[in-house]
């Protein structure tokens, strides 16, 4: 039967040209967002690698203070540790989670060139946010006092810097010294890739992470940015919070997946009721065949079926020209995605059309099913 | 072969109530070729839907083949369609989209335990030989004659080997010698042991058949035996 339906539909494929289209276009729509959104799925379950709750960002704008900016950045570090609230502080860049901000570095190691994402943080960066350091540890003070200058890797980096070597102790860069590796740390957020990382001990810096008391409240951060403006006095104080941090960041990544979404179930619904519309002209055009086929031994259900078929026959062909193109992604690493993506975004759509060719052929195939043979055999 | 109780069929609407058929009781006996005649309107078509089970009486009972199908459900009736009979329409009722032999291979499809595809394309090749189409097998139905295309529809009646054949004005369509033609091809059907019972307008086909039925106004007004031509032979 399957053959015979695969026929019918071959035999009038001009007629369903600009239907077989439409599930094409559909398709490839459908297997672009679902890439997207694979690949942010599977970005989202790979852990962060730091805890951003309680964590404010403290960032200081010296201005037109160029004054022992190192110095009194320092003091107010220490100044900010000795509140009750805080339960711990540690000084960064710009890029601190979450922000907006990115710097990069190349790093070396035997000729061998990563691009990694660069942190300047101080020692206590890793008490403050959570992160745990499973291979060696976190550089403190005293790591500073050799040629090199201690550095912390996360795990990304060491896989594609060291592959089975023992990173610990090895220079790159000729000025770098690895005396830890981390497991993650995306710091844009869960939809970021967990990209090679490398953090340096930097003294001074103009943003303070504060990791304060759960309960904390705007009263606090009130009196702390106070104490701050009075003892740098001309300097800009901002606080962010890295959960609202956070937040923005999803929005950037997400809102473009929502328009998407909603652009592309507008065509799926245009699709649908096209699909939907000319499988009932087709029903009534085919009165006279659906009588036949009752006569000569289909059932009511049977001829419910053959619709369906024939619908998922369409689709079928659609479905086989798009992925003749979807493959392609893989196979010439396009977007230099995993192979394994590309094929989850191809089944999500293969799924998806077959669910609405089905829905769309549903009614159509009832009313066709209750067709009287009788009757529509003697209406010619 | 086939038998007809005390058949009753009427057609309700919210206003009419339209009698089609009253009280026929009717027993067309296996190898017979019966003729249906009667003027339009008068219930012939009513009658081969309730023979073909393509319809359900109102009262009266309704045998094939030795089967009462009164309580038969959908999925039995249509088995018992495509295992006992064969249909072949005035307006051929073949798809255009299908070449003869994909038209002609369609009852077997529907049979139960669906034979393979090889032996359904030699059963239908052997029907369209029966009736002189076997150079045909690839064309399209838009690409035959009238005669021609109720020749398909002929073979695909028989494709299954049906102990039964309905034909519903299968020359209606047909100028008299193509009519001739299927005449005697279905002539050739029962002389090999169908049964086959035929609604015409024609006189001189009916005149060919062993037995000739008339209906007026929803009942049976003639039951007669023929000597046709054929019965002579």
């Amino acid at each position: 039967m399957l053959r015979h339906l695969f026929k019918l539909i071959w035999n009038k494929k001009r007629a369903h040209t600009l239907l077989i289209v439409e599930i094409w276009a559909s398709f490839m729509v459908l297997f672009g967002l679902a890439t997207l959104i694979v690949v942010n799925v599977s970005k989202y379950r790979e852990p962060l690698g730091f805890t951003y709750a309680n964590v404010w960002a403290v960032q200081l704008h010296n201005n037109q203070d160029t004054t022992d900016v190192g110095g009194k950045l320092q003091r107010i570090i220490q100044r900010v540790r000795t509140y009750p609230a805080v339960e711990s502080a540690s000084s960064m860049g710009d890029n601190f989670p979450f922000s907006a901000y990115q710097n990069g570095s190349t790093i070396t190691y035997k000729k061998h060139d990563v691009q990694a994402d660069y942190y300047a943080t101080d020692d206590n960066f890793a008490n403050t946010l959570g992160i745990a350091v499973p291979t060696g540890h976190w550089y403190r003070s005293a790591d500073s006092v050799g040629k090199y200058r201690p550095v912390v890797i996360n795990e990304q980096a060491r896989k594609e810097l060291f592959a089975t070597e023992n990173p610990l102790g090895k220079i790159i860069s000729d000025q770098y010294k690895v005396v830890g590796v981390i497991d993650n740390f995306k710091a844009k957020g869960e939809f970021m890739a967990n990209q090679p990382a490398l953090f340096e001990l930097a003294k001074a810096n103009n943003t303070i992470l504060v990791r304060v008391k759960p309960g904390t409240d705007a009263a606090f951060e009130s009196t702390m940015v106070k104490a701050i403006a009075s003892q740098l006095p001309g300097w800009g104080v901002e606080v962010d919070y890295l959960t609202d941090s956070r937040k923005n960041q999803h929005n950037l990544v997400l809102v473009p997946i929502i328009i998407a979404s909603i652009v592309c179930g507008f065509l799926l619904i245009n699709v649908a009721l096209g699909l939907f519309g000319v499988l009932n002209l087709s029903i009534t055009r085919r009165r006279s065949e659906i009588g036949l086929r009752r006569a000569i031994g289909a059932t009511g259900s049977g001829v419910s079926t053959q619709f369906v078929g024939e619908t998922w026959v369409l689709a079928t062909f659609a479905m086989l020209i798009g992925l003749l193109l979807a493959v392609q992604f893989p196979l010439l690493n396009v977007f230099d995605l995993q192979a394994g993506v590309y094929l989850t975004a191809m089944g999500i759509a293969v799924l998806i059309i077959y669910l609405i060719v089905t829905l769309c052929a549903l009614f159509p195939s009832r009313q066709a099913a209750l067709i009287q043979p009788a009757t529509a055999l003697h209406e010619e | 072969m086939i038998k007809l109780t005390n058949i009753e069929k009427v057609y309700r609407t919210s206003s009419i109530e339209t009698l089609a058929l009253n009280t026929i009781n009717l027993h067309v006996a296996a190898g017979e070729f019966l003729s249906i005649m009667g003027p339009s309107g008068c219930g012939k078509s009513t009658l081969m839907n309730l023979m073909g089970l393509l319809d359900t009486p109102s009262k009266g009972t309704v045998e094939i083949a030795g089967q009462l199908v009164t309580q038969y459900r959908d999925k039995e009736l249509a088995q018992l369609r495509n295992q006992q009979i064969g249909f072949i329409f005035q307006s051929f009722h073949l798809i255009n989209d299908l070449s003869v032999l994909d038209n002609v291979e369609i009852p077997l499809l529907y049979r139960k335990g669906d034979p393979a595809g090889a032996s359904r394309r030699a059963l239908a090749k052997e029907a369209l030989e029966k009736v002189g189409l076997s150079n045909r097998m690839t064309h399209f139905p838009g690409q035959l004659s009238g005669g021609q295309k109720q020749r398909v529809a002929i073979a695909r009646a028989i494709v299954g080997n049906p102990a039964i054949v309905l034909a519903d004005e299968p020359t209606g369509n047909l100028d008299s010698v193509m009519g001739n033609e299927i005449m005697s091809i279905l002539q050739q059907l029962n002389t090999d042991g169908s049964t086959i019972v035929m609604v015409t307008h024609d006189e001189a086909m009916a005149k060919k058949t062993h037995r000739l039925v008339r209906l007026f106004d929803g009942s049976m007004v003639g039951d007669a035996v023929l000597k046709s031509e054929r019965a002579k032979e």
